[in-house]
């Protein structure tokens, strides 16, 4: 599998939009051959990853405790807060619906590639499946699942199109697993243990225990896959991926599509203040400065991680604290 | 086969908003519900300790490898290309129970593959491509994933020609393989493989039996023609079953393999035991789908004796 090596520019100049189209534009267009077909273990890890998978997998209607939900626990307040808080969560993990039988397809079109990685991808798509369950039941459950956010400019953040992203042939295998699974699904595993560890409700904490276990599974894969790959990379590959984790940590996370204390204009204050309260009834949530220690940990982890592969990776920390929104929302 | 189509679902930008996911179509959202009930894993569920390959011939083993390595190629085009339907829903805003279904499908597809890659493994030694290349476009893809990202083609017509005419097709073979299966292993893997082949026919029919009475006589007409094409030019090409491809020394020898592998019991079938199964497929498909509004036209192969 190749990285896409068309042209070798450098970071900085990846960062601009138009090299980076001009890029992408001059990649060629993606042609599957299937044979040889490789179905034999390859990447060791990454099949072990895939077995586990197998093995732990679970069953939202049968191993969650939905009986034990007991809403006279809650104030009214409360409870419309945690219906916002999962709904929203359930919009975040749908996105992995379309995004990951795009990524098995962009493996599956990439000549001679192994098969742990599809394999491993099938079994993180039912999950995901099981996941924004999870999140939907619940909300509804507590109160009533919220079909989209009350912002139209927040609601806009959320339309990320990965699965585009992920058939672009300009942009290499490597550097969308870096984006997607190392970085963003680390900063979401990361946010994911912070609820778990502030959840008190018995159905959220069964929940997001069982969402954390199989997160853990996706960020691994991402950092084996990388890890694999890394020595075949030369200077440009390590630029390309450089350049789309800056772009995505700036598109992605500072524009508040994951953490929605960072959105601009208070377009998802209700989220956050829902957030505050679900948090403060162990219903499964972080308050803005639990959010923000928690990704400045991440990206300092992150980077130094990145470091070690030779790769660079923008420190942003500053610009992803909470700064003044702890006042307001924490 | 490239990804680029003229209107392709991938020129469409997302629109999450609003996002339902309540039960729409219940029969789907229950046999997703069984689906993630009624997992497996390839390497636990079959008796491997069953398989005895040193019970056979070295033909008899390469042969088999052969046949089973072949079904692995067949299901690894569940992996490579059905998935571009789940994105399809996805964007297209279609229920949300077939997008929860699919996601368990394509795991499913994987097991298949994984357990068909298995048996050739244990037997021997799995082989990663035709023997004779000649063969590579019989067995090579359905075209699913074209269909599926291509916005001029109707989901209608992919469902009903994939599932219901083809998976159904396949369906009836499994049901006839693991009858003449004796090897404990292989009629094993079979058995799993066919529990989740009737979930993934009951999904085409269960989606057709929403959409049919919305469906204007035009797009009727569409959905008829992409079974014919279906039948026509993949089944009848030889995608499942070797006999049926194109009488090619890369033919003759696959089947060769499917008749030694036949008579040791390790799971595949020949043309004769094969040849009413089909036909009663075909006949079983044309019935189920007159209830839809249309009769398909009757099929002719040189292998087979008449129109059926």
């Amino acid at each position: 599998m190749n990285a896409a090596t068309a042209v070798a520019p450098n970071a900085q100049s990846l960062q601009d939009p138009k090299v980076r189209r001009a890029r992408r534009r001059r990649a060629d267009p993606l042609i599957e051959r299937r044979f040889p077909l490789h179905l034999e273990p390859h990447m060791q890890t990454i099949r072990g990853l895939y077995h586990q998978a197998k093995t732990a997998h679970w069953d939202p209607e049968k191993h969650i405790p939905w009986a034990k939900f007991d809403a006279s626990a809650y104030s009214a307040e409360q409870l419309r807060a945690a219906a916002l808080s999962w709904s929203r969560r359930a919009w975040t993990e749908y996105g992995g619906l379309p995004e990951t039988p795009a990524i098995l397809i962009r493996f599956c079109l990439e000549h001679g590639g192994e098969s742990d990685p599809k394999m491993f991808l099938t079994v993180r798509g039912s999950e995901e499946a099981w996941h924004t369950e999870c999140c939907w039941r619940f909300a509804d459950l507590v109160g009533k699942y919220s079909d989209r956010p009350a912002s139209d400019h927040y609601a806009g953040l959320f339309n990320q199109d990965f699965h585009r992203e992920a058939f672009e042939p300009g942009i290499s295998v490597d550097a969308y697993i870096a984006v997607h699974s190392a970085i963003l699904d680390g900063i979401d595993l990361e946010l994911n243990r912070g609820y778990l560890r502030h959840a008190t409700d018995p159905v959220a904490l069964s929940m997001l225990k069982r969402m954390v276990q199989d997160k853990e599974r996706h960020v691994a894969f991402g950092w084996v896959y990388l890890a694999e790959r890394a020595a075949g990379w030369d200077d440009a590959a390590r630029a390309e991926i450089s350049a789309e984790i800056d772009q995505a940590i700036e598109g992605l996370l500072l524009s508040g599509a994951i953490c929605a204390w960072l959105a601009p204009g208070g377009i998802a204050d209700d989220i956050v203040a829902a957030d505050a309260i679900t948090r403060q009834a162990g219903l499964g949530a972080m308050s803005v400065a639990e959010e923000s220690a928690v990704v400045a940990q991440f990206l300092g982890e992150a980077r130094d991680h990145l470091a070690r592969l030779g790769v660079a990776m923008a420190d942003i920390r500053d610009r992803a604290a909470a700064g003044d929104r702890v006042a307001v929302s924490g | 086969m490239s990804a680029v189509l003229s209107h392709s679902l991938l020129d469409e930008s997302e629109s999450r908003f609003p996002l339902d996911l309540n039960i729409r179509i219940p029969k789907i959202r229950d046999l997703y519900r069984q689906a993630t009930a009624k997992q497996w894993d390839p390497v636990k569920a079959v008796p491997w300790d069953e398989l005895h390959p040193e019970q056979y011939s070295d033909e008899q083993r390469y042969a088999a490898r052969l046949y089973w390595s072949r079904r692995a190629w067949g299901e690894y085009g569940a992996i490579s290309e059905s998935p571009a339907l789940q994105i399809r829903f996805c964007q297209q805003h279609h229920a949300p129970d077939m997008r929860f279904f699919f996601t368990l499908r394509t795991q499913e597809e994987s097991r298949h593959a994984e357990v068909c890659y298995l048996v050739a493994e244990k037997l021997g030694g799995y082989i990663d491509a035709p023997v004779q290349s000649a063969f590579q476009g019989s067995v090579a893809t359905h075209g699913v994933r074209k269909m599926a990202l291509d916005l001029d083609m109707p989901l209608e017509a992919t469902i009903a020609s994939l599932v219901c005419a083809a998976e159904e097709i396949a369906f009836d073979v499994f049901g006839h393989l693991i009858k003449i299966t004796t090897n404990p292993a292989a009629k094993r893997a079979l058995q799993l493989i066919m529990r989740d082949e009737v979930r993934h026919c009951a999904f085409g029919w269960a989606y057709m039996e929403e959409r049919v009475k919305q469906l204007t006589p035009g797009q009727l007409a569409g959905v008829e023609q992409a079974v014919v094409n279906m039948i026509e030019k993949v089944e009848l090409n030889g995608y499942h079953s070797a006999w049926l491809g194109p009488d090619t020394p890369a033919t003759r020898a696959e089947t060769e393999a499917d008749r030694i592998t036949y008579e040791a019991g390790l799971g595949a079938t020949v043309e004769s035991d094969e040849k009413p199964v089909f036909i009663k497929s075909i006949k079983r498909i044309r019935k189920q789908m007159q209830a839809w509004g249309f009769t398909l036209k009757q099929f002719t192969h040189p292998k087979i004796e008449g129109a059926f």
